[in-house]
């Protein structure tokens, strides 16, 4: 299975901070006027200049059509992250974007399970915020964090019906232990599930592996990117080709790939 | 003012903005942001005779004011590249340049002779500088007598208009310039990456998938202006110039050190309109430096060319 999920228009555009907050620490939340992304679908990506020599990628956390709001939520990891964090109402941002395949509408025939890793979290929240009011019944969510006060949008996801399973490293909040554990109990009893995962490289391997034999099990991935249209085959990751391993690219074969398409050394 | 080229064999450029092999795709990928018939030409990214894999990610790491990356030359051959992306390429009436790789002589012969039964193909690009790739690639660029071998196979198959891609990992690119020009090259395209490394502190090894990477950006600029400089005075044959070109006086820098045209390839990345909207600044700044057209501009700062100083200074007495 590949993802053929066709997302909006992309375009450059200019948008305005509206809305900040931090979340947690270390990690920060803009909520950006343009109504081009706004229209994003779960999973695509907006491709904002920060001033260093690359665009830096971030999957849409919200996405409200009728006030014409996008926010990315991000963690601080670098020079060009830094460079957003300082970013204050009222500033006006370089943006391109919607970028990528994202998530395809979950089948509402099926239970439905989102697993979400640290700073992985945020496009999940738009994809249940999207559709869950389509479903017969609400999504089972799994949140996991290295510690409880880096445990993102919770409440959120309990505020739309979710039932809500916690894990951290270190015991803080909910299970100790990682997002696999929840995910293999939730696979066991719901042998059709859909599964839509987002978080760290080796969290998507883990759940590619818990998740075997399920052809409903989708994957956002991470990639350092250079230009998000597929020109210059920089963010790519390694999948399974007609003969034998290919490398395909996040930003425009994904950053949304069925978990059977990717190989996970 | 007109901003034509006119390069060897007929290839006539509407304006002196190219955009860089390996920076545009194939051709479509930047279709939604760009008005690709406005560029001068498109080279395109390296095509060999068959598909090659490229190299383990990370590919791609900012370093200050440059970009590293060791993609490997990751394409999906000649073929499909002429069923693919050329069709697309042909209609935007952009002038083509089609960028070639071989890992042997044998191999470059071959895409190039593919190359010969497409229209739209407007000249070829021999890549005998890309510091990625492990066998071909830059060792073609590194030894004259290599390079000369290469380029002569090339000439052989094509009558194509030919440039030639440098590398500035040499310690005399001049020479390996004069060798290809006597091999038959019509014209030099200057420079590829400059070959650099960097490290991860938090994995503790090199950034890059493949550990070494090729160098772009502003920063190797003054690298690329001091290479095509010296390649200007040695050989007779036109050099298309590039390095870190962001804005229309980078530019006109280039013309200066004697490039009749430039390409331009990492700030596309960042600003995907940034060649067209050096294309519509480049009359005015040359205008706003007493200059009225781009063929008075090459090589004005060559050696024994005696420039005109601007008029505030002559009239200091």
């Amino acid at each position: 299975m590949v993802n053929k999920e066709v997302g909006g228009l992309a375009e450059m555009v200019r948008g305005r901070v509206v809305k900040r907050h931090e979340p947690a620490p270390g990690h920060v939340e803009l909520w950006i006027h343009s109504p081009v992304l706004a229209k994003a679908i779960p999973g695509q990506f907006v491709h904002v200049a920060t001033g260093g020599m690359l665009r830096r990628p971030i999957s849409f956390s919200r996405l409200d059509h009728s006030a014409g709001t996008a926010a990315i939520l991000f963690q601080i990891v670098g020079d060009g992250t830094r460079w957003l964090a300082s970013v204050q109402e009222g500033v006006e941002l370089d943006l391109m974007g919607p970028l990528g395949r994202g998530f395809a509408m979950p089948d509402p025939r099926h239970p439905w399970c989102l697993v979400g890793g640290g700073v992985g979290i945020p496009p999940l929240l738009a994809a249940a915020t999207a559709w869950t009011p389509f479903l017969n019944e609400p999504p089972t969510v799994v949140l996991g964090a290295r510690e409880s006060a880096l445990l993102l949008l919770e409440e959120e996801f309990r505020a739309l019906g979710a039932a809500v399973e916690v894990t951290t490293d270190d015991g803080s909040q909910g299970q100790r232990g990682t997002v696999v554990g929840p995910l293999a109990h939730w696979l066991a009893k719901h042998p059709t599930g859909q599964v839509y995962a987002c978080g760290p490289t080796p969290m998507l391997g883990a759940v590619a592996r818990a998740s075997q034999g399920q052809s409903n099990v989708w994957l956002a991935l991470e990639q350092r990117m250079g230009c998000g249209v597929g020109a210059c085959l920089a963010c790519v990751v390694l999948a399974n080709g007609q003969n034998g391993p290919v490398y395909r690219r996040v930003c425009t074969d994904g950053p949304v790939f069925a978990a059977e398409e990717l190989i996970f050394e | 003012m007109n901003l034509e080229v006119q390069l060897p064999r007929g290839l006539r450029l509407q304006n002196p903005i190219i955009a860089a092999s390996g920076t545009f795709g194939f051709g479509p990928e930047y279709a939604s942001f760009v008005d690709i018939g406005a560029l001068g030409a498109v080279s395109v990214k390296g095509v060999s005779p068959e598909p090659w894999p490229g190299n383990p990610p990370p590919r791609v790491w900012e370093t200050p004011l440059g970009l590293l990356n060791s993609i490997g030359l990751q394409n999906h051959g000649v073929e499909v590249f002429c069923h693919q992306d050329l069709p697309f390429l042909r209609d935007t009436g952009t002038k083509v340049i089609v960028n070639i790789i071989g890992h042997t002589v044998e191999e470059y012969q071959r895409v190039a002779e593919r190359l010969n039964a497409e229209k739209g193909v407007d000249a070829l690009e021999v890549n005998i500088s890309c510091p990625n790739i492990k066998e071909g690639g830059m060792s073609f660029g590194q030894e004259p007598d290599q390079a000369f071998a290469v380029v002569q196979a090339v000439r052989r198959v094509t009558d194509l208009p030919m440039m030639v891609k440098l590398s500035p990992n040499v310690t005399y690119p001049t020479v390996i310039a004069q060798a290809v020009e006597a091999a038959g090259a019509d014209m030099i395209s200057a420079i590829n990456t400059v070959m650099g490394l960097a490290i991860d502190v938090k994995r503790r090894r090199p950034a890059l998938g493949g550990i070494t990477g090729g160098l772009s950006g502003p920063a190797v600029k003054p690298v690329a202006l001091r290479i095509v400089y010296e390649v200007a005075q040695a050989v007779d044959i036109p050099i298309i110039g590039m390095g870190g070109i962001n804005s229309a006086l980078d530019v006109v820098e280039f013309l200066m050190a004697g490039a009749q045209a430039v390409m331009v390839g990492t700030v596309t990345f960042q600003y995907p309109n940034r060649m067209q909207e050096i294309i519509e600044a480049l009359p005015a700044v040359l205008r706003s430096l007493q200059l009225n057209s781009l063929s008075e501009t090459v090589g004005l700062a060559l050696p024994g060319r005696v420039p005109l100083p601007p008029a505030s200074e002559d009239a200091y007495e």
